[in-house]
């Protein structure tokens, strides 16, 4: 039946090896992933653990390691929202976290504020160092509805495998949660759990 | 990745010039995006408009009278 969907994770640093293997079995039956290090090894496989998913792993030739999950049969991932661990080093173990709190940046001028975020977000899209994770709330979450002028940015994140959390309760406070185009809707227990594990955490 | 590897930049004076460029652009439906001045131009903190090669002379022709252009330059990578 199912088809395999291969997740190239090498040369990437942790945690994104387990949010881009989170991504894919979110959509696929069985997803194969392919790491280059023993710690994302470790963490991809804890991940699947946590999902109930099978896990199987192999070493492959030039010290790569391909890690299988399956989906067992009949049995839905968890709703529960599993959080995506990397502990690599007790230094750098949360994600790199960006939340963007207004659709603006700055205080002072709207005007500008609107500018610089459009000039902020470009930026992050063309870095090299993406985050794991970002966060929109209050007025930040204009920036992921339709016709927001960053939104081909955000877009070309989330394929990148950076995850956007969008906060629900303000969604629905402006009325636009309809219009949302990229990320996903969120809570405040996801948004206060990721902001609390964050290694970095950044507001522009 | 997704991005075409060359765009032309339209430089302004002021902010508020590259602003209502802007605003015209987006009135006349002209493709382009608003980007922080790229490095390699200038490291001041200023804005400029993006855009591909094919739209220069509408461009152009849309902002002729209306803001004062200070440089239009060919951009490779980004």
């Amino acid at each position: 039946m199912s088809e395999i969907k291969i997740v190239n994770a090498t040369g990437l640093a942790c945690p994104q090896p387990v949010v881009l293997a989170k991504q894919a079995i979110e959509t696929n039956e069985k997803v194969k992933v392919i790491v280059d290090n023993d710690a994302a090894l470790e963490n991809v496989k804890r991940l699947g653990t946590k999902l109930g998913c099978d896990v199987s792993s192999k070493t492959q030739e030039g010290g790569l390691f391909e890690i299988t999950l399956t989906r067992k049969a009949g049995a839905p991932l968890p709703t529960q929202n599993i959080p995506v661990m990397c502990d690599t080093s007790a230094a750098a173990s949360g994600p790199f976290v960006i939340v963007c709190a207004e659709d603006k940046m700055g205080r002072g001028n709207d005007e500008l504020g609107a500018v610089l975020i459009r000039a902020f977000l470009h930026t992050i899209c063309l870095q090299k160092e993406k985050p794991d994770i970002m966060i929109f709330y209050n007025t930040g979450v204009k920036l992921t509805i339709q016709g927001s002028e960053v939104l081909d940015d955000l877009k070309e994140l989330s394929a990148a495998g950076v995850e956007i959390l969008v906060c629900g309760t303000c969604l629905n406070y402006f009325e636009i949660k309809d219009k949302l185009d990229v990320g996903v809707v969120s809570n405040m227990y996801d948004i206060a759990e990721t902001m609390s594990k964050a290694s970095r955490l950044l507001t522009p | 990745m997704s991005e075409p590897t060359s765009y032309y930049v339209m430089l302004y004076k002021s902010v508020s010039y590259a602003l209502k460029a802007e605003k015209i652009l987006k009135t006349e439906g002209i493709p382009h995006k608003l980007i922080p001045v790229p490095k390699q131009i200038s490291s001041d903190c200023g804005i400029c408009l993006r855009f591909e090669s094919g739209f220069q002379d509408k461009i152009k022709a849309a902002l002729a009278g209306k803001v004062e252009v200070e440089e239009i330059r060919l951009l490779t990578n980004g």
